[in-house]
């Protein structure tokens, strides 16, 4: 393996360590980098950032270094909080074409609201290393809509550390329009009467009085709606159409659920709207393709005109294996209109609030868990990359299997490739 | 070599049915005609020529829809000029790898007309009879620079059908989007797919020997036609050299034409160009021997994940190989992904694409681009911009054989160009100025864009450009 940096060689006698020195009460400071704190203390230059214990003890550009600490040097760098990807299958999911490694989702099995993906969580999976060397660190892992309108509990997963599961019961995910309609006779209109069904039935839900008949939900799954209405945990819903948007806004309404549209490709059309609920919208900007007869309204500035409403916006890359990419879709929401500061915080702190993560996730302030990413540049450019990352406290291995395979085959010739 | 009977007749047919035209026009061909297009002067770009060359601050003629010159301080004589200081120009991008309208936004049954499965080898079937023109992806892709794109087949079958090679403008017809003279070509696909869509229907192939003996007994059985055709000629020929009259029992009519043989005939004689969707460095050096048994040339490997295993033979076999950026994992032939790919088979010397397959990705080719460069650059390797804007330029005109005609800023080139705000390796670059041919089918500043009857009162024209 070789560096081209003399920075990263700076970084590296702590880089790919012994990721427990942090954990054992050794504190590192990282100094004389730009730090995108994402809190009240704004930009800081050449400014000094203090890790112990897993958490952020101190940032500022006053700092000195207590004795004892390990100092990087990041001049020249750009530190933000790590990446959360807000909408993934990652831990859930090793080849999405290979059934056996698809855990996402129940597609042939009547099972909606129970549905937990916590159980399948695999931290052995090779996306985890391969998104996380990119600057991505926490995550939410969904289950996908099978044929319930309901799809289940999804969990905040963390890219490095065990264990994996930071949070179990995030939310309770759901989808409407035509990809679930069938499972309900094909009307959009079935699957909002089912969901409302489903929430209704959940509030008087008696395991020893309810008889469900055929195609009604059955008791794990009226008990998972019951636990959900007695949580705090949002209502996380897959809809695209404006006019759907506005029914699961006032169905979220009606039975007092905090919200979270994911997609909402036509969101932009009920932009004021949804500030107003303060609904948060997880978005894939790169999906403005008019892909379906619910996405007709689909645009490339979606974010950029929610968040400019006061719609709090959060970004998923929208692949399983490929979390990285939303560092593309910051980029991109920024080359069509939205502030930058506001694309970094949609990966980073907004995401964090919206998902309810403990105080201060999400930024680089005093008491937050230690998760942060050193970058070469402009986290948002994809000419630049992660030197390093760090997830509570611990600097994470930067090798993957794709690193791995590229030190085989860097050299053509190598004769000694299977034993490298 | 002889010109094919199907052509011959195709020929006649057309003199007599347009009477008395003498270039007539063949059936399916190009009706693409350029629009006529003012003289244009670009002047204080940085550009990027496609050859491997940076100029700063460099000015660029378009006049009758080529390159007229390119250089410094050019006189404006009577062009429009357009003020290019800070902004970037690049040759068109063209993708070597789209299914825009065949299949079209939105992706409904009716219109998923991108895949012939109903056999393994549908190499009779022309993928420019499924595209509709109004597929509203085509002026997006054209917002994202990319002047050409080839329409393959789907990659279910072994053998797919025949790809073709369309201009990005806004038409009526397919056949006026057709870049005149590029030649089709013959869309195959290894591995996974055409042994898993239809194994379990019981049917060939149902394993990958399975999938090399469907392609040998397809190309064994074209090679056969071939020869006998060269025979029949021949030996038509020499009847007549020898003054001989042709046995009158017997008139000479030809074989009754097969399409699919027809298509893989064109192959072996090199009228149609093969693009062979292939993962795996194992398999494509497999295609490769089948290429050398029947005498045919591969073009390009697309997908090709593991074409950084196998460079160095690519290179030397000089085939072109047709890749992503970081795209990976969606199934097992796509998990040994390198996201220096690209930059490892260009740095063998071999020729290296990024492509799409994405109606989405073609969009924004140039960011791709960007991750492929970065990538290299993040294990040391050297890349720079001039070098792999290549890979979406130059490169794929090389893999469409257009490459004396586009894909780079070189003086008599066609004025196929895209002015970018800045930077195009830069995630917040937009192309402002897209030339076909050095008409300017798009241009942001202006609002000028195409918009498709489809989008009528339907979408946000434009996706919200």
């Amino acid at each position: 393996m070789r560096y081209h940096l003399i920075a990263i060689a700076t970084l590296l006698h702590v880089a790919p360590v012994d990721s427990a020195s942090a954990a054992d009460g050794r504190g590192i400071a990282i100094t004389g980098a730009q730090i995108y704190t994402l809190s009240e203390a704004g930009r800081i230059e050449n400014g000094v950032l203090l890790v112990r214990d897993g958490r952020i003890e101190a940032v500022s550009a006053e700092l000195s270094v207590p004795e004892g600490y390990e100092v990087i040097d990041a001049a020249g760098r750009i530190v933000t909080p790590g990446l959360i990807e807000s909408y993934s299958s990652l831990g859930l999911v090793e080849i999405s074409g290979e059934r056996t490694t698809v855990d996402s989702a129940v597609a042939e099995y009547p099972s909606g609201a129970s549905f937990d993906v916590r159980y399948a969580l695999n931290p052995a999976a090779v996306a985890l290393a391969v998104n996380r060397r990119d600057g991505v660190t926490r995550a939410v892992t969904v289950p996908r809509p099978g044929n319930d309108p309901f799809a289940g509990w999804g969990a905040l997963i963390r890219l490095g550390g065990e264990p994996m599961l930071v949070q179990p019961e995030l939310g309770m995910f759901a989808a409407v329009g035509a990809a679930v309609s069938a499972y309900v006779g094909g009307s959009r209109a079935a699957v909002i009467q089912r969901v409302r069904r489903g929430l209704t039935l959940a509030a008087s839900y008696n395991p020893n009085r309810y008889q469900p008949g055929p195609g009604d939900f059955s008791h794990q799954d009226l008990a998972a709606l019951r636990r959900f209405r007695n949580s705090d945990a949002p209502l996380v819903v897959g809809v695209d159409r404006a006019n759907e948007i506005r029914e699961v806004v006032s169905l979220a309404d009606d039975f007092d659920l905090d919200l979270i549209v994911v997609g909402g490709a036509e969101a932009w059309q009920e932009a004021d709207l949804l500030a107003r609920r303060s609904v948060a919208v997880v978005v894939n900007v790169l999906a403005n393709l008019p892909s379906s007869y619910e996405r007709l309204g689909a645009r490339h500035d979606n974010a950029t005109l929610l968040q400019a409403a006061g719609v709090r916006v959060l970004l998923t890359a929208a692949e399983s294996q490929n979390a990285r990419k939303i560092r593309q879709m910051a980029g991109n929401a920024v080359a069509h209109g939205m502030p930058w500061e506001a694309a970094l915080a949609a990966m980073t702190r907004e995401a964090a609030t919206a998902w309810g993560m403990e105080k201060g996730a999400g930024t680089l302030s005093e008491g937050a868990p230690a998760d942060l990413v050193i970058w070469t540049g402009d986290p948002l450019e994809l000419t630049e990359w992660a030197e390093a990352v760090m997830i509570d406290g611990a600097w994470q291995d930067m090798s993957s299997r794709q690193t791995r395979l590229f030190d085989r085959y860097e050299d053509p010739a190598d004769p000694d490739r299977a034993y490298r | 070599m002889s010109r094919s009977v199907g052509i011959r007749f195709l020929v006649l047919f057309a003199a007599i049915s347009l009477t008395g035209s003498v270039a007539a026009r063949q059936p399916y061909e190009s009706t693409y005609e350029p629009r006529p297009a003012e003289s244009v002067l670009i002047r204080g770009a940085t550009v990027l020529t496609g050859t491997g060359n940076r100029l700063d601050n460099a000015d660029v003629h378009l006049s009758g829809g080529l390159i007229m010159a390119v250089g410094v301080d050019l006189p404006i004589d009577n062009a429009r000029v357009v003020d290019a200081e800070g902004r970037w120009l690049t040759p068109g991008i063209i993708d070597v790898h789209s299914h825009l309208g065949n299949y079209p936004a939105p992706g409904i049954a009716s219109t998923s007309d991108g895949n012939e499965m109903t056999g393994p080898n549908a190499s009779h079937v022309w993928a420019e009879h499924s595209v509709w023109p109004q597929d509203p992806q085509f002026p997006l892709a054209l917002a994202g620079g990319v002047t050409t794109l080839q329409i393959l087949p789907g990659s279910g079958n072994l053998f797919g059908g025949r790809g073709v090679t369309l201009k990005n403008v806004p038409a009526v017809t397919v056949q006026d989007m057709k870049f005149p003279g590029a030649k089709q070509s013959l869309k195959m696909a290894c591995g996974e797919n055409p042994k898993m869509s239809y194994g379990p229907r019981n049917q060939k192939p149902a394993t990958r020997m399975g999938n090399i003996a469907g392609f040998r007994a397809a190309w064994a059985k074209a090679r056969h036609a071939l020869d006998k055709e060269e025979a029949r000629v021949a030996k038509a020929e020499a009847a007549e050299e020898n003054g001989e009259d042709s046995d009158s029992d017997e008139p000479d009519v030809p074989p009754a034409r097969d399409l699919g043989v027809e298509t893989l005939v064109g192959v072996l004689k090199g009228e149609i160009m093969v693009h062979n969707h292939c993962y795996r460095a194992d398999e494509m050096a497999w295609m490769m021997d089948v290429a050398a048994e029947f005498g045919y040339r591969i073009t390009a490997f697309h997908h090709a994940v593991e074409s950084y295993k196998i460079a160095d033979r690519l290179a030397e076999a000089e085939i072109c190989s047709a890749m992503w950026a970081d795209w990976w994992g969606f199934k097992l032939e796509a998990f040994d992904t390198v996201t220096q790919n690209v930059a490892l088979v260009d740095q063998a010397g071999a020729c290296a694409i990024v492509h799409s397959d994405s109606a989405t990705g073609i969009q924004h080719l140039n960011q791709e681009a960007a991750k492929a460069m970065a990538a290299a650059r993040r294990q040391g390797m050297a890349v720079d911009e001039a070098r792999a804007i290549s890979w979406i330029t130059l490169n794929a005109a090389r893999a469409l054989e257009i490459d004396d005609r586009t894909g780079s800023i070189e003086v008599g080139k066609a004025a196929d160009v895209v002015l970018w705000s800045g930077n195009p390796f830069s995630v917040y670059t937009r192309a402002d100025q897209v030339y076909v041919d050095g008409f300017p089918y798009y241009d942001r500043q202006a609002g000028k864009r195409p918009v498709t009857d489809f989008e009528l009162e339907q979408t946000v024209s434009g996706g919200g450009e």
